[in-house]
């Protein structure tokens, strides 16, 4: 026939239109991405709030710490040196720092400049209401040899205000500053643990950067080792260097165990060489989902591969389709059992399709991707499955093992035996019975720990850093907006009285605010004012020599200090930690987060919020997790309605009836696959449903095989057998994953897969099912 | 695989913060770390018989308790007369100092492994200097012991004259002391005699001890003052 020959013309043409394609897209190397971030919801409409995150979350992408750890605090210093001489010379870092060299004159001239605007409240509340009292702690402070040691000189600030900003500042954590090395050392454990801190050139999501910096790490380790020094180590970078070994080695595993299992069994079933050739479509749809993932989101995420691996086993389902023909029509010929075939390989397709594109209208950018990868490469598959595959298999005489068939056959006389022994009905009863126990059982958990699969030793050390430096930064935080500056600083007034109750209540450790670093304007004003009455006090000052027009001079001085706003207040150094929360104007106004520190109840949060303008909780965690538990809803309608669309697709070759018995058996055993999960005492989670949903759209494709039964009964359980083989081959080896919501994913397939296979003969004509 | 969000978030556990440290981290220091290291040096009671260093080290340890009385001269660069203040002193090896302002003003101030404590209506008030405190303290109890090791690390030591009239000269090493003091020079002879802290920035304060006497022991007020 001409379309023998003109098909596979035709689709080599595509395929090496694709080909060039893939070539293009990949040019400038893999376009792959590990951006977690990508892949959960990003239902943040607020370009503000993103705005906001990324400049919280950017350090973390970026910034890896290190603690030098050594009983002797000297060695722990020297190794330091050592280490960061080593970074700094890797080439990957930007900077790294292990000591301090502070630039005394600009922190004098910041503070001189900002003895108005920075003064804390407490020391502006003296000055105004208790100026006698304010007067006689200087004069105090001045002979005090422990503690009037400034960094101004008193004769640049003879009222002290310099002194009193210096001892005001917010201080936080338990690392101190080495007087020789400048180190910064934190002492815990019976060690001295110097602080390391580098910056990378690129971030986290770099494919190549948080190997390299996790190599570096490692030779380190083993350089300290050597000196009797411990290395604890935290960064977002590491996380990302331990997800990306963790995913290749997954690839490889799922990847390669489903390919080397799938070519044993079909070797093993058809005992040729050249039926390996029906791995040509499973490389046909990698290919189209790769192709079709870059085209459409301009790069793949390593998560797409890792589970788009398990296409593997849905993929290699098309050929099978007619390879296992053999059983049943001899002589086997490519093309005659393609086209006996084709009708139930084209519906298979449309209701796997529309299945996995069901999973693209959640709202995780990850399905999406997943759903469009597979989507492209069950097309890809199919394509090649009935125009190329055929053309390749000409000629050969197929003459499969009889024991498969064998088995079959002893399956399908055992359930018939069951059946003729209890009816089916009794059997669906006892089956709903099982369902209703097994999912009284069930427990929903979300939680977004569920996709991180980091090692504990990760997460200890993490924690470990967290207790000796005494830094606990939470991922809350609070976004402020105001129409301007002082109303901004008016709000995050109003927050922080309500944070500073936490912090008494030891809720909170600590928070950073903008209004800690800068006056109001009309504070600083009152200031000023208040100068006027100062001289009728300054008596004492002047007992101890003085000069009066010194003292007046600095007045004058002070008074003629201009108001400083939040941008002249972040200039300098001692505003360093202020710095990344101040967003500037926005929108017609401006913007500020406040950072939070060592929170114990995240709960809290939200009441302190509440009621104050412009103030907002970012809580991307608890967000993302209320986002899980509320896309769990949206998940199942889906599946409901991609059922729905499933019928109506198989009305056509079924009728009503056959349509609606051909989906109710995937229902049921995705509901069986739920109660078995509460049976197991497996949580139900996103993930698990997921899975669920994707069971529904792969097991209609055995419901119609065993509707069909072309070749009889036995050969069409064969065949239904050998596909869900394949599938679960690569979708059970996902159970094996180390990351929760992965593993969740492969087990509730497998679960899944396995009802679908057991309940598929139901999918026959009435009489079959007597 | 996943580089989880909520592991970065995790990771936040360490973020950026430790820099914010930096300039904050030095001005504690700065406030309250000099002090006590200079009154340590009264451990130098120099009955030295020689002018090696380890042999004036050596003789730290020896008197448990000096009392003295002090006179602090501030000189400010500004000012055409120095700030003269005046009081006593009870340096004690096993506990601390207790440096006692009588006038112009009254003040009674306390150095000890907790740190440095201030006297008022209520009692001693440990001053609140949490991130340095430890270190200094370490420092302080170092030289207490006759470990003069800790100083060297800080500063070059120079040790003159002898064992009736020596001088030890410290100079800072690092360069975030070079930026705040030029020098520390210490006078004695069997005890130390005065103390001379000279500030980068022209201003220097003195201190000169007299009547010092390692004869008596700790008075039960004095031992009630440490006890707190």
């Amino acid at each position: 026939m001409p379309s023998e020959r003109l098909l596979p013309r035709l689709f080599l043409t595509l395929l090496v239109a694709v080909l060039a394609l893939a070539g293009w897209q990949w040019r400038h190397g893999a376009p792959l991405s590990a951006n977690l971030m990508e892949l959960v919801p990003g239902n943040t409409p607020d370009a503000l709030e993103l705005q906001a995150e990324q400049r919280m979350q950017e350090p973390l992408n970026r910034e890896i710490l290190v603690l030098v750890g050594h009983a002797d605090r000297q060695q722990a210093v020297n190794v330091a040196e050592q280490l960061g001489a080593r970074w700094q010379a890797s080439g990957l870092f930007e900077k790294v720092q292990w000591n301090l060299q502070a630039d005394l004159p600009a922190l004098r001239a910041q503070l001189l400049r900002g003895r108005l605007s920075m003064l804390a409240a407490k020391d502006r509340e003296q000055l105004i209401d208790h100026p006698d009292a304010f007067i006689q702690q200087r004069v105090q402070a001045l002979f005090d040899p422990f503690t009037g040691f400034s960094l101004v000189p008193s004769q640049d600030d003879w009222l002290g205000l310099t002194g009193r900003i210096q001892n005001s500042q917010p201080q936080s954590g338990a690392v101190q500053l080495d007087i020789g090395s400048g180190a910064l050392i934190a002492d815990a454990d019976g060690k001295s643990w110097v602080l390391l801190r580098a910056r990378t050139t690129g971030n986290a999501f770099d494919m190549k950067l948080p190997l390299q910096v996790a190599d570096l790490l490692q030779a380190s380790r083993a350089q300290a080792t050597e000196h009797g020094a411990q290395l604890l180590a935290a960064s977002g970078l590491l996380y990302a260097a331990s997800g990306q070994q963790q995913a290749s080695r997954e690839i490889t595993w799922v990847g390669g165990g489903a390919t080397l299992g799938i070519l044993l069994l079909l070797l093993l079933a058809f005992r040729r060489w050249r039926v390996l050739l029906a791995f040509v479509p499973v490389l046909v749809g990698m290919l189209f989902g790769a192709v079709a993932c870059v085209a459409l989101f301009g790069h793949m995420h390593v998560m797409t591969l890792v589970l788009g691996s398990s296409l593997i086993g849905v993929a290699v389902d098309y050929p099978l389709h007619y390879l296992s023909k053999s059983w049943s029509l001899q002589p086997w010929r490519s093309w005659p059992a393609l086209r006996l075939t084709l009708p139930g390989l084209s519906l298979s397709l449309a209701t796997s399709c529309i299945g996995y594109l069901a999973l693209a209208w959640t709202p995780f950018p990850a399905l999406t991707q997943i759903a469009v990868f597979s989507a492209a490469g069950l097309v890809g598959a199919y394509l090649s499955a009935v125009c190329l595959l055929p053309a390749l298999l000409k000629g050969v005489d197929l003459r499969p093992a009889q024991w498969p068939l064998h088995i079959a056959e002893r399956l399908w006389l055992m359930r018939s035996g069951l059946i003729k022994r209890v009816p089916s009905a009794v059997l669906l009863v006892w089956v709903l019975l099982f369902c209703a126990g097994g999912l009284w059982q069930l427990n929903s958990k979300n939680d977004l720990r569920q996709w991180i699969g980091a090692p504990p030793q990760l997460l200890q050390e993490a924690q470990a850093v967290a207790r000796i430096t005494g830094f606990q930064p939470t991922s809350q935080f609070f976004l402020v907006r105001a129409d301007n500056q002082q109303q901004l600083l008016e709000r995050q007034a109003a927050l922080g009285q309500r944070l500073e109750q936490l912090v008494n209540m030891d809720k909170l450790q600590g928070y950073l605010a903008l209004n800690q670093l800068v006056n109001l304007p009309a504070e600083q004003q009152q200031l000023r004012e208040a100068l006027n009455a100062l001289p009728a006090h300054w008596q004492p000052l002047l007992d101890l020599g003085v000069p009066v027009g010194a003292l007046q001079a600095e007045v004058a001085q002070l008074q003629a200090l201009p108001t400083q706003d939040i941008d002249a207040a972040l200039l300098g150094p001692l505003a360093e930690p202020w710095r990344t929360l101040w967003l500037g104007p926005v929108d017609g106004g401006v913007a500020a987060m406040i950072s939070l520190q060592g929170l114990s109840d995240p709960a809290l949060l939200q009441v302190q919020a509440a009621d104050l303008p412009g103030v907002q909780l970012v809580d991307r965690l608890g967000e993302l997790n209320r986002v899980f538990a509320a896309t769990q809803i949206s998940a199942a309608e889906l599946k409901l309605m991609s059922c729905g669309l499933i019928v109506l697709l198989l009305i056509v070759p079924f009728g009503f009836g056959g349509a609606l018995r051909i989906v109710a058996l995937p229902l049921l055993a995705a509901l069986c696959s739920l109660a078995s999960l509460g049976w197991l005492g497996q949580p139900l989670t996103l993930f698990s449903l997921f899975g669920l949903l994707l069971v529904t759209a792969i097991s209609v494709d055995y419901a119609i095989l065993m509707r069909e039964q072309i070749g009889g009964p036995a050969v069409s359980l064969l065949g239904t057998l050998l596909a869900a083989l394949t599938t679960w081959l690569s979708f059970g080896l996902l159970a094996l994953s180390s990351t929760p919501a992965v593993s969740n994913f492969g087990l509730s397939v497998s679960l899944g897969l396995a009802f679908s296979f057991m309940l598929a003969p139901w999918a026959g004509r009435q009489k079959h099912a007597s | 695989m996943l580089t989880p969000v909520g592991a970065s978030l995790l990771a936040k556990i360490v973020n950026d913060n430790a820099g914010h440290l930096t300039p904050r981290g030095a001005l504690r220091f700065f406030a309250s770390k000099l002090a006590p290291t200079v009154f340590a040096l009264f451990g130098f009671s120099a009955a030295a018989h020689g002018f090696d260093l380890q042999q004036l080290s050596d003789q730290l340890a020896k008197p448990s308790v000096i009392h003295g009385s002090f006179i602090q001269e501030k000189h400010l660069r500004a000012l055409p007369q120095p700030l003269v203040s005046k009081g006593t002193f009870v340096l004690a090896k096993d506990h601390g100092l207790l440096w006692l302002l009588k006038t112009p003003l009254q003040q009674d101030y306390r150095i000890s492994t907790q740190g440095i404590a201030r006297r008022d209506a209520n009692g001693w008030q440990t001053l609140p200097n949490k991130s340095a405190g430890a270190e200094q303290n370490r420092l302080f109890l170092a030289v207490l012991q006759g470990d003069s090791s800790g100083l060297q690390r800080d500063f070059d030591l120079q040790l003159q004259g002898e064992a009736e009239q020596w001088q030890l000269t410290l100079t800072p090493r690092s360069l975030l002391l070079k930026q705040v003091f030029k020098q520390i020079n210490i006078d004695g002879g069997t005890l130390v005699h005065s103390i001379e802290l000279l500030e980068t920035q022209g201003d220097s304060t003195v201190l000169r001890m007299q009547d010092s006497s390692a004869d008596l022991p700790l008075s039960d007020a004095e031992q009630h003052d440490f006890a707190q």
